[in-house]
């Protein structure tokens, strides 16, 4: 039930995003005592047109590495890429369009503007640069629509959806722009199985079928198998990576985590 | 049934003992919970503490100012032991002081005579108006310019000589130091003074009342008692009263007591105390029972305003807090302690918002006490009064607005069910349910009804007022309803303008139609009440104008300046001598007189009454104005029915000095505006007159003569007659209109008290709508809203709920004004006219939105400085 490994072929691909020496100390630099290294010089590249899962234990780094990669937060030192667009470059201005333009996102819940009908939401980001809509985007949100399977649900409240319908809205909405790249922190973690399953298969289907880039974060080894690549943290370093996963890769390799190196963890969302 | 007695009792005190253990864990909460969200609480603070603030300094100066004024009076006539004046009095309708007859000088002589007495003295009064340097007249817009003859005993002279002499001869004065000051006049300047003939005076010295520039802003000039006896009594040997001091060892009621046998019968005798007393009254209950109502009706705005910002900030609080209430329920808090715990919060905010509002209050109050003689208002020193009523009342009136303002959600707060805790907090759509519409609706109709009833069918004051207030009641009930539908309207041309940041913020403005309801409501009373008062100035200048274009026949008119207020009238000898030039056809004079008829006082028309025909449109006239003689009197219609009066029929008009007259009616005319009820002639009204002077003088000019030539002649006799001002028709309409603009410059200033707890208000509704909202915030930014468009949004949002406001109280206001006006027109005499002045109203909308657009740059500032991540990730 692995994703396929028939795309292993394209690691030559350019990167759609990626960070170089990635730092991020939280709290003051200057005391030791409270300053928390999040990230511990990071260098990783996540290929255009691949699917690729961040995994490790809690307070590994993972959801930072997303969102200094994103261009939601910024590195202490360090410097991370979307395409060539170096983001430490840019004011808060012009990293709000970055995202508006190349980048998507679907986090764990609260994904949706609740005063927003399902069309709405999706189109968001391109209602928000004032954008235009020209046949070619039309065509692409409106396969986009059906892809995610809500054309029935286009005029409802985000309340009035299942929490996998309003994911599935989410990943629709990551995707409306056609980004250079989508971050995905934990998007199954308030998901059952069976929702969950259904938004990986989106997030899969959007990569091979339609050439999109995925960066997910997760600690679900089952969801990390749907990637094409896995890469490891541990106390904010890269520790690993894994082509063509499999679940029980996956576990194998986080159980040697435990009894190695990393402190126990719960495996909480991190 | 006996067993559950006792058992009843005692479970009762088992409760009753931990109850008070469990209230002590709520106020722990609570003020745990206060300490946490102080900024939550910053508007409704703000709003409690400037509504106290402004109640009590209105008490604690209408206190002071009362003491001031005792203790100036009390100062000044220290040294009158009993005034000796005529008893009777008349009052017309709409004054406050009534007309008292003079007494005899020759009493002074008699007075001197008997035991006890030290001194007696005549004291003139009367109008007397001094021109200054530059030509214009002092004072006269209001407080009365006085002139007297200068007491010279000192003893018994309100005035003191603070610099120079006491006028000695003809002609020379002495002035109140405020006046002189105002005029920028010195000793040794001559000037004139409006007695209203023009008198020359010179400025032998200058004179204090009470320690103080003058007697508030009233203006003395101070001649001697012979040229007072001339320019003021209608003849010699009379005085307005007789100042009397006792001898050493006689009390002021023992004088009296002395003083009253030898009284003539009509002559009362009172005590130097009581005659202070009456003074002072007179002054505070012209002045300052009118300022200080003035001011507490609009703290009572402000408050009713603050009320609905209170009541929206718990509403929110709570509404923030069901997880953490729902928690506290589930522990096994009961709902009384949740509610309690709500309610403590409330009063805690009241407490220490009244408490710093009473603070501000006296700051209020000392700032005004050292402003006033800034201004020109000479506020007698003293230190400042602070009652326990001034004190207490405000400190009651902001606990309860406080606490029943936050009454409804603490009880809300108690219902909490203990699941609530597990469920995404629920969406507010209370508001727009169907049982409020239909009740919102029926009320809007009964008080639609009830005003029409009571303005156009019956009319009844009492029905219209409670039309209004039920139209008020409504506009509140519907507010949510209304808001939904006035919200989506309003916004629709800002979805268009604005793309997705303006239908942001209008859906924004839609999520909780109450909320919306609740902010917008303390601006819309705001604004109505704004509103109300435009629509009534505006109606009330088009009325004046109406009269003016209706009844005044005449080209120009010299008139005093205001109605009457001040000012000491025009010479009667101005309006012959305008008759004289050659370019004038017609001038007529008109004076005033009281008399009282069938008991009840009445102003009387002075006047030539044929000329009054011609300058004049009197309507449909019965009888005939031209042969009245001094016996004969003219009435209008509305008080010849209310008299039971027609041609013919003699009444009988009893007057200030006694004697009594039967006139008979010689002619009834229709409309009673600018000519008064009652004409009597010069010769008839003549023996009973007090100091001489007209109102007003209309001129009519001949056939041919250019307005302006006319207009000159005029002026140029006007000169010689202390120089009053010539007015066109037009002229003298807006100068007639003039004191409503000043009334509603004070209005607006102290309504913008009302419009800025309402700011608060909306201020504070959006920055906890923006904490409430940090989740869906960070989202937007994370997905590319940029800072400018979050800003954006939460101004409109802001600018929607404003123009729901405004709009509701454009809407309001403006029917209000229309009941007012109606009102009015069906209880006076006069026709009142109905205006809604579109300018003024454009005015107060914009004002309204620019208020909304203010209001909103806290709180998007605050929006736009969430972090990004920080949004995201809070629960």
């Amino acid at each position: 039930m692995n994703a396929t490994t028939t795309l292993r072929n394209r690691s030559w691909a350019p990167d759609a995003a990626r960070v170089e020496g990635a730092v991020k100390v939280y709290g003051s630099p200057d005391s030791a005592d409270t300053a928390v290294t999040a990230l511990d010089g990071v260098s990783v590249g996540f290929p255009a047109g691949r699917f690729t899962a961040i995994m490790g234990p809690s307070g590994s780094g993972k959801s930072t590495l997303t969102h200094c990669a994103a261009g939601l937060d910024t590195l202490t030192s360090g410097s991370a890429y979307i395409g060539d667009t170096e983001l430490g470059s840019l004011d808060d201005r012009r990293l709000t369009l970055l995202r508006r333009d190349r980048v998507g996102f679907v986090f764990q819940a609260f994904n949706l503007v609740p005063t927003l009908t399902v069309a709405e939401n999706i189109t968001l980001p391109m209602d928000l640069a004032g954008r235009r809509f020209d046949q070619d985007g039309l065509e692409w949100t409106d396969a986009l629509i059906d892809v995610v399977g809500l054309r029935d649900r286009l005029h409802h409240r985000p309340a009035e959806l299942s929490g996998g319908q309003q994911q599935r809205v989410a990943v629709a909405r990551a995707f409306a722009g056609r980004p250079d790249v989508v971050f995905a922190d934990e998007p199954t973690g308030n998901l059952d199985s069976r929702s969950g399953e259904e938004v990986l298969g989106l997030l899969g289907r959007a990569v091979r079928e339609m050439d999109r880039t995925v960066v997910m974060v997760t600690h679900d080894p089952v969801a990390a198998a749907h990637a094409d690549e896995v890469v490891f943290l541990a106390d904010g370093r890269l520790v690993d990576r894994m082509e063509a996963p499999t679940a029980d890769k996956v576990l194998d390799r986080l159980k040697a985590f435990d009894t190695r190196s990393a402190p126990p963890s719960e495996g909480g969302p991190s | 049934m006996s067993a559950t007695g006792p058992r009843g009792a005692a479970g009762h005190g088992r409760p009753a003992e931990s109850r008070g253990a469990a209230l002590g864990a709520a106020l722990r909460i609570s003020l745990t919970s206060l300490r946490g969200h102080k900024r939550r609480f910053a508007g409704t603070f703000l709003a409690v503490l400037l509504g106290v603030a402004f109640l009590a300094g209105t008490l604690v100066m209408g206190d002071t100012l009362r003491a001031s004024f005792d203790t100036m009076f009390g100062n000044a006539t220290r040294g009158t032991d009993a005034v000796v004046r005529s008893e009777n009095t008349i009052t017309t309708p709409g004054e406050s002081q009534g007309v008292r007859r003079n007494v005899d000088t020759a009493l002074v002589d008699r007075i001197e005579k008997v035991p006890g007495v030290a001194a007696a003295v005549p004291s003139i009064q009367g109008a007397g108006q001094l021109i200054g340097k530059d030509g214009d007249p002092i004072g006269g817009q209001g407080p009365p310019t006085l002139a007297g003859n200068w007491i010279t005993d000192p003893e018994l002279n309100a005035y003191r000589l603070s610099e120079g002499r006491a006028p000695a001869r003809s002609g020379e004065v002495v002035v109140n130091r405020g006046a002189a000051e105002t005029g920028d006049l010195k000793i040794g300047d001559t000037t004139t003074l409006r007695t209203p003939d023009p008198v020359k005076v010179t400025i032998v010295g200058l004179a204090t009342f009470g320690g103080e520039d003058g007697m508030a802003q009233t203006t003395f000039t101070g001649m001697t008692q012979a040229d007072a006896e001339k320019y003021l009594m209608p003849k010699p040997g009379e005085a307005a009263t007789v100042q009397v001091r006792a001898g050493p060892g006689t009390g002021q009621q023992e004088l009296v007591d002395a003083l009253t046998p030898v009284l003539p019968k009509g002559v009362e005798a009172i005590t130097g105390q009581e005659s202070a007393e009456e003074n002072s009254d007179m002054i505070s209950g012209q002045f300052l029972t009118l300022f200080t109502t003035f001011l507490l009706v609009f703290s009572g705005i402000a408050l009713l305003v603050a009320t609905f910002s209170i009541h929206n900030t718990f509403a929110i609080v709570v509404a923030q807090r069901t997880r953490e209430n729902a928690l506290l329920r589930a522990l096994g808090a009961s709902r009384r302690q949740v509610t309690a715990s709500t309610l403590t919060e409330a009063v805690v905010v009241a407490v220490v918002a009244s408490v710093a509002g009473l603070a501000g209050g006296i700051g209020i109050a000392a700032g005004l006490q050292a402003l006033f003689p800034v201004i020109g208002f000479p506020f007698p020193e003293g230190d400042l009064v602070i009652s326990g009523t001034s004190m207490l009342l405000p400190l009651a009136v902001g606990v309860v607005v406080c606490v029943a303002s936050a009454l409804l959600p603490a009880v809300r707060a108690g219902r909490t069910a203990p699941l609530a805790a597990l469920r995404e907090t629920a969406v507010d759509q209370s508001g727009t349910s169907r049982a409020r519409a239909v009740a919102g609706a029926a009320l809007a109709l009964a008080a639609v009804a009830l005003t029409l009833v009571g303005v156009l069918a019956s009319p009844s004051i009492w029905l219209a007022g409670t039309g209004a207030v039920l139209a008020l009641a409504a506009f509140v009930v519907l507010g949510p309803v209304a808001s939904s539908r006035a919200v989506r309207f309003l916004g629709g041309p800002l979805e268009r303008m604005r793309g997705v940041t303006g239908s942001l913020a209008r859906r924004n403005a839609l999520r909780s139609p109450k909320r919306t309801a609740a902010t917008a409501s303390a601006l819309m009373i705001g604004v109505a009440v704004v509103s109300l008062f435009t629509v009534f100035g505006a109606s009330l200048k088009a009325t004046m104008d109406q009269t003016v274009s209706r009844s005044f026949a005449g080209d120009v008119a010299v008139s005093t300046p205001s109605f009457g207020a001040g000012g000491s009238g025009l010479s009667p000898r101005l309006a012959p001598a305008i008759a004289e030039r050659p370019e004038v056809a017609t001038a007529v004079g008109l004076g005033r007189g009281v008399a009282e008829v069938d008991g009840e006082g009445r102003a009387l028309t002075v006047t030539d009454p044929i000329a009054l025909a011609n300058s004049f449109n009197l309507g449909k006239v019965e009888g005939s104005l031209s042969d009245l003689g001094d016996d004969g009197i003219a009435i209008t219609r509305k008080e010849a029915d209310k008299q039971h009066l027609k041609v013919g029929d003699k009444a009988e008009l009893a007057f200030t000095d006694g004697k009594k007259d039967a006139f008979s009616v010689r002619a009834v005319y229709g409309q009673s505006e600018l000519a008064g009820d009652y004409v009597i002639t010069r010769d008839a009204w003549a023996p009973h007159r007090g100091q001489d002077s007209d109102t007003l003088v209309s001129v009519t000019f001949k056939d041919g003569v250019d307005a302006a030539d006319g207009k000159a002649a005029v002026s140029e006799v006007a000169k010689a007659y202390g120089d009053p001002e010539v007015q066109t028709r037009d002229e003298y309409a807006q100068s007639a209109a003039g004191g409503i603009d000043m009334m509603l410059t004070l209005v607006y200033a102290l309504l913008a008290l009302a419009v800025l707890i309402a700011l608060l208000g909306i201020a504070n509704t959006l920055t906890l709508a923006v904490h409430e909202r940090t989740r869906e915030l960070g989202l937007l930014r994370a997905v590319g809203q940029t800072r400018g468009q979050l800003r954006a949004m939460v101004r409109w949002e802001s600018v929607l709920v404003a123009a729901f406001g405004t709009v509701g109280g454009l809407a309001l206001g403006g029917f209000l004004g229309w009941v007012l006006v109606k009102a009015s027109d069906g209880a006076s005499d006069s026709a009142f006219a109905f205006a809604l002045p579109p300018t003024q109203l454009a005015v107060v909308a914009l004002v309204g939105l620019a208020a909304g657009a203010l209001a909103g740059l806290r709180p998007a500032r605050r929006a736009a400085r969430l972090d990004v991540l920080r949004a995201i990730a809070t629960e």
